[in-house]
């Protein structure tokens, strides 16, 4: 039998109230220490620049400086944006929030789900840690990603909600 | 691997041959310089006179690519299975497509001169979402073409009558007026002018000798004329190839959409039009993703405007949307076709968009722009050069008019409307565009905030399509948050499929 009741907007579930869940707080130290490794490695080429090429010293230590300028934020970052990330898993969707300075809040519905992916590199599995991606129909930048799940969460979250959608399986180790 | 039946593999009319020919032929123009560079090299190896190379030349390219097209046609083979449409092509490097019919989301022909004759058609497939393999079919005959439609619409929907040639009960019909504005308002003239102007530096001595005579004589004229010739002359010649662009790209929609006449055919939309190659689109209406209707200043001027229908974008193939175009149309037919192509929710949705029922977004969405587009770069472009060329430099402020000018006209042009089962977005600085949509077919939602849009309670919302994203800036945040929440009712409640 068709029906169609019609629908108070104000009855529809709302986002206030949810229980966010939240990243792995490890995925913080995760990225300071790939962030780290970037600036140093930037470090030791000038130096060896240096030698290799002759840069003068005070060329070299200016750089460092300036380095040293980008660092600290980008440092720092992770420890402020990290726990604002958090999402949710509703019976019919999935919600995802981010953002220090633009927020934003994605909600993609399980009966649009194209596939499900999780993926780790060596540096997240050094920390125990996966990505999952949820893609969509309409490529082009039409999938979420979800950076620095535990391990096992990102792996029974993809269970989970290819069991929603009833979709093929893809594990990725990059 | 399937067990192949070999006698049920067959090949297409000999005539195919014509559309290999072709194909190789626009392969060549594309990549010229590789492909012609045997034959140049060839030329200048050969010992005697010009004309003769000439003819060699030409001669071998002929026998060589008739050679290749024939091979191609010769290892060509088709079989129609019950769910599926195999081909076996290439001559070295072999292929097989594998084609499900209910991939296929459309069947497209198209019919040249020699085919028309012979009533034969090409068949391509319209395979979105599969990786870049293009399904050509060359040379089949005409009622073979759909009878395989009639198969593919029958295994994806039941739909009724198969295509024929339904003279009555076209919905549109361009004649040769439409012509003349398509060809008006075709943006590529443009791109035209940007090719051919290098190319004609490059034609060489010759041409720079034409163009110098022509000035020198301009300059003579106006010497002899005074100033007055001189300008008539300057812009006889201005207007001549303004002309001349407008006759090309009118020449261009001739071709194009001579004949040009839209159908719809059970929940199938088809359209036929073209003058030496008559092109066949056809496209199942649940199919649709988005309708966007614009209008630039041209088609402004004209009171036209230009309807596309989107489907679903193959993430593989960027760029290469496979959409459904209606080049010219009144405002009347447009908000008719709209009802019938997203019947039966669209009916609120109005594209027009000097139509009432639009909502404004908040006026803060001016401030942000001039702030960061006009206030900002003024300053630091008047604090830069203000070293250089001291006072001077407070010219750059005359950038901060000319954004917000650009910013209110922008947010007088955005807009939006909300039904109950669907979306129409308005936007626009010169021109306009407005793009309806289906709520049940959304894939995902987003709502953005920044600081700024927190302090004053609003937000911006963005729809993501199969066929790409729509964004309403500067909504309220409640509404924003309310619309977000709706959508996600009507996706997750349709039992509707979205393709």
């Amino acid at each position: 039998m068709f029906q169609n009741p019609e629908i108070a907007l104000h009855s529809l579930p709302d986002m206030e109230d949810l229980h966010w869940q939240q990243i792995h707080p490890r995925y913080a130290r995760r990225l300071q220490l790939e962030r780290a490794l970037f600036v140093c490695g930037i470090a030791i080429a000038t130096l060896a620049a240096k030698f290799l090429v002759g840069i003068p010293s005070d060329k070299v230590f200016m750089l460092w400086l300036g380095l040293l300028i980008v660092a600290v934020p980008l440092l720092v970052w992770p420890v402020i944006s990290v726990p604002r990330r958090g999402y949710v898993i509703r019976d019919k969707d999935i919600v995802f929030k981010s953002g220090v300075i633009w927020r934003s809040v994605t909600a993609i519905p399980f009966n649009r789900v194209q596939h499900v992916e999780t993926s780790n590199t060596p540096l997240d599995r050094k920390f125990g840690l996966a990505n999952l991606q949820i893609f969509t129909a309409g490529g082009s930048g039409g999938d979420l990603r979800i950076s620095g799940l535990g391990l096992d969460t990102a792996e029974q979250l993809r269970v989970y909600i290819l069991g929603k959608v009833g979709a093929s399986i893809e594990t990725h180790q990059a | 691997m399937k067990p192949t039946r070999p006698k049920q593999w067959q090949r297409t009319s000999p005539l195919a041959v014509l559309f290999f020919f072709g194909r190789l032929l626009k392969v060549i123009t594309k990549n010229a310089w590789q492909s012609l560079a045997p034959f140049v090299a060839f030329i200048y190896a050969y010992q005697g006179e010009l004309v003769t190379k000439i003819v060699m030349g030409a001669t071998a390219f002929l026998v060589i690519s008739i050679t290749i097209s024939v091979l191609h046609y010769w290892f060509f083979r088709f079989q129609l299975d019950d769910d599926a449409i195999l081909i076996r092509q290439g001559v070295i490097k072999k292929k097989q497509l594998d084609i499900k019919f209910d991939r296929i989301q459309g069947i497209n022909t198209q019919q040249n001169v020699v085919y028309r004759y012979f009533g034969l058609v090409t068949i391509s497939f319209d395979t979105a979402g599969s990786s870049g393999s293009e399904g050509n079919l060359p040379a089949v005959t005409r009622s073979f073409a759909e009878s395989l439609r009639s198969k593919i619409s029958g295994t994806t929907e039941h739909v009724g009558v198969p295509a024929a040639a339904t003279d009555s009960g076209a919905l549109l019909r361009l004649d040769w007026r439409d012509m003349l504005r398509i060809g008006l308002a075709d943006r590529r003239a443009l791109i035209v002018f940007a090719i051919i102007g290098p190319l004609l530096e490059r034609l060489g001595d010759d041409a720079d000798q034409v163009i110098a005579n022509y000035l020198e004589r301009a300059a003579d004229n106006a010497f002899q004329f005074g100033v007055a010739g001189g300008v008539i002359i300057v812009t006889t010649t201005v207007v001549g190839l303004i002309l001349l662009f407008a006759l090309v790209s009118i020449g261009a929609a001739f071709l194009r959409y001579h004949n040009f006449e839209l159908f719809l055919d059970g929940s199938r939309l088809q359209s036929v039009g073209g003058l030496l190659t008559r092109h066949e689109l056809s496209m199942h209406l649940s199919k649709i993703q988005t309708l966007r209707l614009e209008q630039g200043v041209v088609l402004r001027w004209l009171g036209r405007y230009r309807l596309s229908a989107r489907q679903a974008r193959s993430s593989q193939k960027q760029g290469k949307d496979k959409n459904f175009i209606v080049p010219v149309i009144t405002a009347e037919a447009a908000n008719h076709l709209r009802e019938l192509l997203l019947a039966p929710e669209g009916d609120d949705l109005v594209q027009i968009p000097t139509s009432e029922c639009f909502e404004p977004i908040s006026p803060y969405y001016m401030r942000s722009h001039i702030l960061f587009v006009g206030l900002l770069p003024a300053l630091l472009a008047t604090s830069v050069f203000w070293l250089e060329f001291g006072i001077a430099s407070l010219a750059s402020l005359l950038w901060l008019p000319v954004v917000i000018l650009l910013s209110y006209q922008s947010w007088r042009r955005a807009g939006y409307l909300l039904s109950a089962e669907g979306l129409v977005r308005r936007s626009g600085l010169i021109g306009y565009r407005s793009v309806a949509l289906l709520f049940r077919k959304v894939q995902r939602v987003t709502v953005t905030q920044s600081r700024y849009q927190r302090r004053k309670g609003l937000a911006s919302l963005r729809v993501y399509m199969a066929s790409g994203s729509v964004r309403i800036p500067y909504l309220g945040h409640a509404a924003a948050k309310q619309l977000r929440d709706y959508i996600l009712y009507k996706v997750e409640s349709s039992q509707l499929a979205w393709h």
